[in-house]
């Protein structure tokens, strides 16, 4: 595996443990998945650029555009946690705990 | 050019490990930022200019400010940033897993070139990835009508999940 593959695919992952892994805030939850974005779209951008197929870029910005709404759409759901429990802790959410 | 690159992709996984410890949501943004930079950095030097501007503008311009006014919503008085021991113990767990895997792949990685998007550049006119990106709008204009009708919807989706007095998608609100 080269470093630069090796890089952006341990990103991704670090960023999904730390999303599955989440400890007290759901909006460090949501920066995790933003970070996931990230590596996502640094690796497109690199397959792109080192095997020179630039018609591939078009995917990078795709991927910036549906993760703009993907953000957007968690972000809404924050506020609408902040606005039924007041905070965004996730030990408020316990309705189903027995 | 090696050095560099390797440089900046230890800075890359270093700093996505500092926001998956999952520190209070202001270092967390700050943590994001840096590794965004960063990010872009490598983009730089493999002769994406284009696509790193991207990054920058929309990215941390536009999602990441959102998150930074939204931090606001995760006050709290004492914020745990890398100095409590349950956020450093997992930035250290993390980067020893990915010590410990780099190691299991570390035969075959010395052995490649880097090849950056530019080679042989006197004789282009334009920049490459930015004509990738304008392919966007010639051949690709199927998917630019897809991006566009799905942000159209998302504006819906926002708007009715925070539309309140029990009008919207969640009956709480």
């Amino acid at each position: 595996m080269t470093p630069i593959h090796f890089a952006f695919s341990s990103t991704f992952m670090l960023g999904l443990a730390g999303l599955a892994f989440h400890r007290a805030h759901l909006l460090s939850a949501l920066l995790c998945l933003e970070g996931m974005m990230l590596s996502l779209f640094i690796a497109l951008s690199i397959w792109t650029l080192e095997f020179n197929s630039t018609n591939f870029a078009m995917s990078a910005m795709i991927l910036m555009a549906f993760s703009a709404c993907e953000a957007s759409a968690g972000l809404a759901l924050l506020v609408a946690m902040a606005r039924t429990h007041g905070t965004d802790s996730l030990q408020s959410l316990n309705l189903l705990q027995c | 050019m090696m050095y560099m690159m390797y440089f900046l992709l230890f800075g890359l996984v270093l700093g996505l490990a500092a926001v998956a410890s999952n520190p209070s949501p202001y270092f967390a943004a700050l943590g994001l930022v840096v590794v965004a930079g960063i990010g872009c950095g490598v983009l730089i030097w493999h002769g994406g200019s284009f696509l790193s501007l991207i990054l920058f503008l929309i990215y941390l311009g536009g999602m990441l400010v959102v998150f930074a006014y939204s931090a606001a919503l995760a006050a709290e008085p004492y914020p745990e940033g890398w100095g409590s021991w349950p956020v450093l113990g997992l930035m250290l767990g993390y980067l020893l897993g990915v010590v410990s895997v780099g190691m299991l792949f570390s035969s075959s990685m010395y052995d490649e070139s880097w090849m950056v998007c530019d080679e042989f550049g006197e004789f282009y006119f334009v920049r490459g990835d930015m004509e990738g990106v304008a392919t966007l709008y010639s051949s690709g204009g199927f998917m630019l009508a897809m991006g566009v009708w799905v942000l159209l919807v998302t504006l819906f989706v926002v708007l009715e999940l925070t539309r309140g007095m029990s009008r919207g998608t969640l009956r709480a609100v």
